[in-house]
């Protein structure tokens, strides 16, 4: 797994760094967020489908990172760790959303408003219009049948397919077992498949 | 790995191997749609990957920053409670002290109280009602009660009578 600071700083290690958080030190934790924001803000994003709310999560799971900093034993690497507080802040974001009942997440016109997807991940001065507007179809779509899985479900998909991330760390992330992981994974890729179907069979 | 689900995504992932993954294709009732089915998870994990994966947060610094601001924020209350051991007046100090100052006041004033009610210690019962009888008939008659406890005596002492009323006439 490649990180941001990595290329700049590869002798310094996570497991360093957070010894020195755990001394005071904000400047290591610093460093540990630009390894790891851009990252965390992807999976938060793809989770929630609003830029705005990716960016308030990112920003409380990294706080909630820097307060329980001193727990952390090094039992599991930091970013198996910090990806255990992101899911727990976004999932509980998803859950009383949902209880809320606002619903926006189903939108689909919100949703194509909100993501704009073509300008993030097409460059702009290679894409032509008609494939910018196809990518930001497709990508629609992607988003669609995202929120249509459950919390956990798209959890799991996201840090097994963007994050590759193996079943055992998904499962320290998520609190739960590496059963339920690949029983969750099951599930999600079972219906992902079924509403993009005619999306990857046609590229 | 027990169930079915466990298994397919193991052999989907290409985490079966040896005696594992012989049973369960043996295990498959139908070997071509499952591996069509194979092959279509690949390419939704490819597709996923490809438009999921790019990087969206462009203003890396500030986020960095914010956070920073916002650590900062957190930290700066309590050097600043640390800060200012020294006052004394704050909110939960003035509930505590006012709670405090209540049961002192109602511990003070049950001992006063039981002082002030000497039927235990004294001889004569301080207890004695002024009553005035009749106004019309008699303007001036007062009405005094003792009682010797101790004793189990209760004296009436009546002044200023005009008369006794007639059924107070002893039988």
């Amino acid at each position: 797994m490649q990180t941001e600071a990595t290329l700049a700083q590869p002798d310094v290690s996570d497991l360093d760094l957070v010894t020195r958080c755990q001394a005071g030190d904000t400047e290591a934790f610093d460093e540990l967020v630009a390894r790891y924001r851009t990252r965390i803000f992807g999976m938060i994003y793809n989770m929630v489908h609003s830029e705005q709310d990716a960016w308030d999560l990112a920003q409380d799971s990294f706080l909630k990172a820097w307060k329980s900093i001193k727990r952390f034993r090094g039992r599991s690497s930091f970013y198996t760790w910090i990806y255990r507080i992101v899911m727990n802040v976004t999932i509980d974001w998803l859950r009383k959303k949902q209880v809320k009942g606002g619903g926006s997440e189903f939108d689909d016109s919100i949703q194509l408003k909100e993501v704009e997807p073509a300008s993030k991940t097409v460059p702009k001065s290679e894409a032509l219009p008609h494939q910018m507007m196809e990518r930001s179809e497709i990508r629609a779509r992607i988003d669609n049948a995202i929120a249509q899985l459950s919390p956990e479900q798209r959890a799991v998909v996201l840090m097994k397919e963007i994050e590759e991330m193996q079943y055992h760390e998904i499962a320290e992330a998520l609190g739960c077992s590496i059963g339920t992981v690949m029983s969750r994974l099951f599930y999600a890729r079972k219906k992902l498949q079924n509403l993009l179907r005619d999306v990857y069979e046609n590229i | 790995m027990k169930t079915f689900e466990e298994k397919w995504t193991a052999w989907l992932d290409g985490q079966l191997s040896g005696r594992e993954l012989s049973e369960f294709e043996a295990s498959l009732p139908d070997r071509a749609t499952a591996e069509a089915e194979k092959a279509g998870a690949r390419k939704l994990g490819a597709l996923l990957k490809r438009e999921l994966g790019a990087s969206l947060l462009t203003n890396e610094e500030f986020f960095s920053h914010q956070v920073r601001e916002r650590i900062r924020e957190n930290t700066a209350p309590s050097a600043e409670r640390e800060a200012k051991g020294s006052a004394w007046w704050t909110i939960p100090r003035l509930l505590w002290t006012g709670t405090a100052s209540l049961a002192v006041f109602l511990i003070f004033t049950i001992l006063v109280m039981r002082d002030k009610n000497p039927a235990e210690e004294s001889q004569y019962l301080t207890q004695i009602l002024n009553a005035r009888v009749d106004p019309v008939v008699s303007p001036n008659a007062t009405v005094s009660m003792f009682e010797v406890k101790q004793d189990r005596v209760t004296v009436l002492w009546t002044e200023g009578l005009q008369s006794l009323p007639a059924d107070y006439a002893a039988k």
